[in-house]
This record gives C-alpha cells, sequence and structure tokens, in this order.
C-alpha cells in the first residue's frame, strides 16, 4: 500500500497540473504544487524506508532506478518551480513522473543486491546518472514547450500557450541551464561506471564480463553523452540556442528514455540487475 | 433608509457634460462635505473619473433621484435640465449591482481595464478619511474590491492586449522576457514612428536608435525619444544591432527586403529579431517572416490580435457577470437582513414594556415580599421574555429576501401592534448604523 502511495501523489498533482493549465485556475496550481510536494515527501519516506530495511540505497535492478529517477525528478522540479515561480512546466513534468511512477508502484519488492553491487562507487554512479537524466527530463519538457511556443508566434496564431507559458527567452535559457547540469552530472556518472567497470573486471560474473561499450546501455549511454556534449558546444561555439537546442534537448530525452526503460528491462546483458 | 447610487457615465451622458460634471476638479472634501451638508446622505462615497461621475449615498431623503440631480447640476453651475436626461438612479440592491460591475470594469469603455479598481479604492478611501461613509458603505466597498479581484482572478476579462503598440510590446516580452538590455532600431520618423517610439521607451529598452531617409527628421526624433540617430547609409549595422525593428517609413516600396534581413541573421545566429511592420503601404517584404528567428507582424497581423482579444474578453463577460450576480445576491442577503432591525428592536422593546407595566401592576402584591424574593421575580420575568424572544430573533435576522423583510414587518407589526413604538425603534436602530465602521449589525 505505501508503495502506492507516491503514485497516488503524482497522478494527483498530475490532474490538478492539467486543470491549472487547461483552466488557467491559481488554486489546482497551488494544490497541484502541493500535491506534488506530498507525493515527493512520501517518496522520500518509501525510499527512506528501503534504505533502512535492505541496509543500503534501494538502486538495484531498473524498477528501483526508475523509482529513484522520478524521486530526483520530483525533487529538482520543485526547485525549478520555487525558485523561478513558474507553474507552467509542471503538466508535463508530472505527467512523466505519474507514467513512470507507475512502474515501482506494481513491483514494489526490492532485488536483493548481488555481491558485485556492493561498492560505493556503484551507489555514486547511479544516483549521478539518475540526477544527469532528471536533468535533462526538465530541458526535455523546456524545450518541448519552446517549440509549441516557437511555432505558435511565427504562425502569428496566438492562443493556448502563448497565454500559459513564459517567454521564449526564459525557456531558452532554462533549458540552458538544465542541460549545463545534466551534463556535468552525465559525465561524473560516466566517469564513475568506467573506473568501477574496470575494478570488477577480473570478476567471473556475467554482468562484469558483459562491461563492455557493445553492450547496448552503455553503448546509448555514451551516445547520449557525445549528444548533450555537442548540445553544449553548439549553444556556446556556434550559437545554437534556441528552436536547435530545444530540438537536440527533445532528441536527447528520447534516447535516454529509450535507454533508460526498454533497453534497461529486455536488451542489456550488463545492466540487467 | 436606503442605498443609492446616482450619476452620469460614458453610457448615458456625452463627452462634453461628463467633463463639466467633475467633482474631482474642485477637491473631493468639498463634494463630500457639500453633500452632507445638505443632508443628502448618512453615508457618502463620490466616484469621479474622466468617464464616469457617481454618487453613492446611504440616505432616508425622500426623492433622492431629483435631490441628487439637482445637487449634480447646481455644484457645478448648470440646469437642471442639462443634466436629468442623463442621469442614471439605481436603488438597493441595484445600486450595488452596478457598483459591482463598475469595478470589475464591466461598465468600462473598453471592457476589463484595470484601472477602474484602483479609482473606486481611492475614491472610497477618500471617504472614508473625511468620515463619510459607515456600516453600509464599508460593507458594500469592500465587496466591490472583492468582486474587482475575483473577476481579475477567475475570468479571462483583463487579458489580451487591446490596442495595437500594446500588442507589439506584448509580443515582444513573449519572445525576449524582459525588454531591458534590448536594441531597439525605428525605421522612419513621422507620427507613428514617434508613437510607437514612446510606447517602448516606457519599456526602458537599453538602446533607441533612429533612421530616416533624411537625417534631420531622424535626429529630431532622436531628441524627442533620447535616442541615436543613424545614417541611413549605415542601416545593416544598425540592424544587426537591433532585436526589435520598428518600420514606419512613408515608402511605397519595401524598405526592408528578405534578402537584406536575411544578410544580418547570419552573423545573429540564433539572436532572434523581432520586425514590427507598421506602415501601410509594408514596409518589409512578407516573405522575410519565412526566415528562421524572424517574427515578422504587420500592422494587419496586430490589428487582428487585437480584435481576437477584445472578442475573448466579450466572451468571458457572462462568467464576470455570474461572479457579480452571486456577490450581489450575498450583499443583499445582508442588506436586507439589516433592515429588519429595527422591528427586532420594536418587538424587543414591546415585550419589556409588558414586563415592566406586569410588574408595575402587582407592585401592590410584591411589595411584602422580601428583596432577594423580588429580585428572583425580576429575573424569572426576564428570562421569560428572553426565552420567548430567542427563536423569533433569530429567524427574522436570518431574513434575507426584500420582500418577506416586508412580510415579516407588516405581520409583526399587526400582530404586536408595534406601529406605536416604532418611532423610539427607529432611533434604536439608527444606533446601530453608527457603530465602527467594518462591524457587522445583523450577526
Amino acid at each position: 500500500m505505501v508503495s502506492w502511495l507516491p503514485f497516488l501523489f503524482y497522478l494527483g498533482a498530475a490532474i490538478l497540473y492539467f486543470t491549472h493549465f487547461a483552466r488557467r485556475d491559481r488554486r489546482a496550481g497551488r494544490l497541484a504544487t502541493g500535491l506534488l510536494a506530498g507525493g515527493v515527501l512520501a517518496h522520500t519516506f518509501l525510499i527512506g524506508m528501503q534504505t533502512v530495511e535492505a541496509g543500503h540505497a534501494p538502486l538495484v535492478g531498473t524498477t528501483a532506478a526508475v523509482s529513484a529517477f522520478v524521486w530526483l525528478l520530483g525533487l529538482s522540479y520543485l526547485y525549478v518551480e520555487l525558485t523561478t515561480d513558474e507553474r507552467a512546466m509542471g503538466v508535463f513534468v508530472s505527467a512523466i513522473l505519474a507514467g513512470l511512477a507507475v512502474l515501482p508502484a506494481f513491483s514494489p519488492d526490492l532485488e536483493p543486491r548481488p555481491p558485485l553491487l556492493q561498492s560505493p562507487l556503484f551507489t555514486i554512479h547511479v544516483l549521478t546518472m539518475l540526477f544527469a537524466y532528471a536533468s535533462f527530463a526538465l530541458a526535455f519538457v523546456l524545450g518541448v514547450t519552446y517549440v509549441l511556443l516557437f511555432k505558435e508566434i511565427k504562425a502569428k496564431q496566438l492562443g493556448f500557450f502563448y497565454a500559459r507559458l513564459p517567454s521564449l527567452q526564459t525557456l531558452d535559457v532554462m533549458n540552458g541551464r538544465a542541460i549545463t547540469v545534466g551534463w556535468i552530472f552525465l559525465t561524473v556518472g560516466v566517469a564513475v561506471g568506467g573506473i568501477w567497470a574496470t575494478q570488477i573486471h577480473a570478476s567471473t560474473d556475467p554482468h562484469a564480463r558483459a562491461m563492455s561499450v557493445a553492450d547496448p546501455k552503455i553503448l546509448v549511454a555514451l551516445l547520449c553523452w557525445a549528444m548533450y556534449s555537442f548540445a553544449l558546444v553548439a549553444r556556446r561555439a556556434i550559437g545554437w540556442s534556441g528552436r536547435r537546442a530545444a530540438w537536440l534537448s527533445t532528441i536527447g530525452f528520447v534516447i535516454v528514455l529509450l535507454n533508460f526503460v526498454p533497453v534497461g528491462y529486455f536488451l542489456t546483458r550488463s545492466h540487467n540487475f | 433608509m436606503r442605498l443609492y447610487a446616482v450619476g452620469v457615465s460614458h453610457r448615458t451622458a456625452p463627452v462634453e457634460l461628463r467633463e463639466c460634471i467633475d467633482f474631482a476638479r474642485q477637491g473631493m472634501d468639498r463634494a463630500l462635505s457639500a453633500l452632507a451638508e445638505r443632508g443628502l446622505g448618512r453615508e457618502l462615497v463620490v466616484l469621479s473619473t474622466c468617464n464616469r461621475t457617481e454618487i453613492y449615498a446611504v440616505t432616508d431623503a425622500e426623492g433622492p433621484e431629483s435631490l441628487f440631480g439637482r445637487f449634480m447640476s447646481e455644484y457645478h453651475g448648470l440646469g437642471y435640465d442639462v443634466v436629468s436626461p442623463h442621469l442614471f438612479v439605481h436603488r438597493g440592491a441595484d445600486a450595488a449591482r452596478h457598483l459591482f460591475r463598475v469595478a470589475a470594469g464591466l461598465d468600462s469603455l473598453v471592457v476589463g481595464e484595470p484601472q477602474i479598481l484602483g479609482q473606486v479604492k481611492d475614491a472610497y478611501a477618500t471617504a472614508n478619511d473625511l468620515k463619510h461613509t459607515g456600516a453600509l458603505t464599508n460593507r458594500l466597498f469592500h465587496s466591490a474590491f472583492a468582486v474587482g479581484k475575483r473577476v481579475r482572478a477567475e475570468t479571462g476579462l483583463g487579458e489580451g492586449a487591446v490596442s495595437v503598440s500594446y500588442a507589439a510590446v506584448s509580443l515582444a516580452k513573449k519572445i525576449f522576457g524582459d525588454l531591458k538590455g534590448l536594441g531597439v532600431l525605428i525605421l522612419g520618423a513621422g507620427e507613428m514612428a514617434k508613437l510607437t517610439g514612446v510606447h517602448l521607451q516606457a519599456q526602458q529598452v537599453k538602446q533607441l536608435a533612429i533612421a530616416s531617409r533624411t537625417l534631420a527628421a531622424a535626429e529630431t526624433l532622436a531628441r524627442h525619444l533620447n535616442g541615436r540617430a543613424v545614417p541611413w547609409a549605415s542601416l545593416p549595422d544598425a540592424l544587426s544591432a537591433a532585436d526589435i525593428v520598428i518600420t514606419a517609413t512613408g515608402a511605397t516600396e519595401p524598405v526592408l527586403t528578405r534578402a537584406r534581413i536575411e544578410d544580418v541573421m547570419r552573423p545573429r545566429r540564433s539572436r532572434p529579431l523581432f520586425v514590427i511592420d507598421i506602415a501601410v503601404p509594408r514596409d518589409v517584404e512578407a516573405n522575410a517572416g519565412d526566415l528562421d528567428q524572424v517574427f515578422l507582424y504587420n500592422i494587419d497581423d496586430l490589428q487582428g490580435i487585437v480584435k481576437e482579444n477584445m472578442a475573448r474578453r466579450a466572451g468571458e463577460l457572462d462568467r464576470a457577470d455570474a461572479i457579480v450576480a452571486e456577490e450581489v445576491e450575498r450583499f443583499a442577503a445582508w442588506m436586507h437582513s439589516r433592515e429588519i432591525i429595527p422591528t427586532v428592536v420594536a418587538l424587543r422593546q414591546r415585550f419589556e414594556a409588558i414586563r415592566q407595566s406586569e410588574l408595575a401592576r402587582l407592585e401592590p402584591k410584591l411589595s411584602g415580599l422580601p428583596p432577594e424574593a423580588r429580585a428572583r421575580i425580576d429575573e424569572i420575568t426576564h428570562l421569560l421574555v428572553e426565552k420567548l424572544l430567542l427563536t423569533p430573533t433569530e429567524q427574522l435576522k436570518a431574513v434575507s429576501d426584500e420582500t418577506m423583510v416586508v412580510t415579516y414587518t407588516d405581520a409583526l407589526n399587526r400582530l404586536f401592534s408595534l406601529a406605536d413604538d416604532r418611532g423610539k425603534a427607529e432611533r434604536g436602530g439608527r444606533r446601530n448604523h453608527e457603530e465602527a465602521p467594518g462591524q457587522k449589525v445583523s450577526s
């Protein structure tokens, strides 16, 4: 039952954020923020309980990782909303949260931690990667909304999004920040992962043996890193901000999501704990 | 004792007359004390803006319509017959409805404009400072402020630009966020260019450059706008430095071709350029708007936006009216529940009088009793009266419908022949109205 609590909160928040966005109802907006905060709190409690129960952070397996990702995304979005006083992104973010929170709600049982993962490097690797993904999720939402607003202004059809979203400039600046933060964490995560993989290379565990650039999970993660590195350099060196940056962050996050869920569940042989 | 709203507004009077009827010119304090001196209102608030002059009064003067009309015309040295055809008069709940509509911007020339709420607040504050307000006007105006706020928050009535220049500025804000720190280039030095320049300058843009075929004209406008004149020859440089370009020349051929804009866009990379073409015929080639990162709006586009916003505002009117109706009902309920108070007071006095007279009648029989027993009898009879009156009093205070108030008052007057006590009751009721501002009487 407790495992359903965060999901229910996120779902409630998503519905209220939608009401807020569609009807521009301020009360619904405030309530949505409250529910989201409640969800993150319940989620924190749940993760805390699981940590105490297992004696380590619950990060083993894709489901646990999805749960931690949802928690980090909820937390970072709340931070952004409270610091910028801009609630328009909530409808998109909370939809991602509610959509992904279903997975851990359905299978709340923690997988046992194999001896291979009993390293602080593993915890650091997973947390930094997930935080990077959460930042990219925010960048994705900002990118999508940028494109929607851009199209409306360009087509001179000022309507739905024009009335609801902040300015293009704001969306672009926030997108740039989210990608920078995400890239830093992704770099640290990949580096730590690399170090850890070389450490366990001697192990006979089939996972450790599969740790190579040829494994789909690792390959796509490196592709992500290349993609976001390009987005970062392009913005600074050749002025790819605005719409181009928005498209890059959209494509980037689609890759992240693919790598996270389908690849994580079905394809990888090195990361399927 | 009734609430009235009397006045002239842009709906009832031509501007020539409204200009003459302006209490603000000679000071609101003078107008308010002149009204009070003539005994025209126990409570008074005067609202005077360029579109309306309205008196809100709580009075028991007979025929207040003509009294207020005469006052307005005499005060401004006009004939009553000049003013009277243009006067509107609202009574009771209708007066409240009128004020609520005014405060919400529903009665404004540009529907939904926000200034009027501030003006209503000022009018009330002035009257309140000069102690012309009372329980009824306090409640009335605070309800009006709440209506204004609710309409703003719950409907889209005040949203969307309804003038071309404001539409341009809000578009610019949607693209660039803050306009501070942006470069603006104005092409043309005519009246349209000047108007738009003034509007943008109010947004505190960083740099205002003006280019015109004749440099002298550009320099004149530049001095006026505190900007910088740019020779026509260095237009490309000025163009690449600008974020917003406004074209308003009288040229018959496009001044900014697509090729010209394309040239400056390349070194700008992704920095957007917002081009506002308010010239007729157009100054900018229409297909320049196809360029990536160029937002091109001409005068027709902007007028189209304004028209759409107007239509959208009109679509919100029903919702705003529903809010007004709801608040009027609430206010009217409160107001009517007050009207029954004199009857309640009379009823209570009647019962107390009966008790006293019975005690007096029994005095010979009671005189033999010890003082404690007499005190006891006094207490018991008092409690008895209180108990008997408790439910009727509560029921009466809950009556909120105007016709019910009349029915109950009539019935009680007959049943208990209260009419004789009415004079006393009125005075009792009147004391109630002199309570501290904002204090509720009925509850």
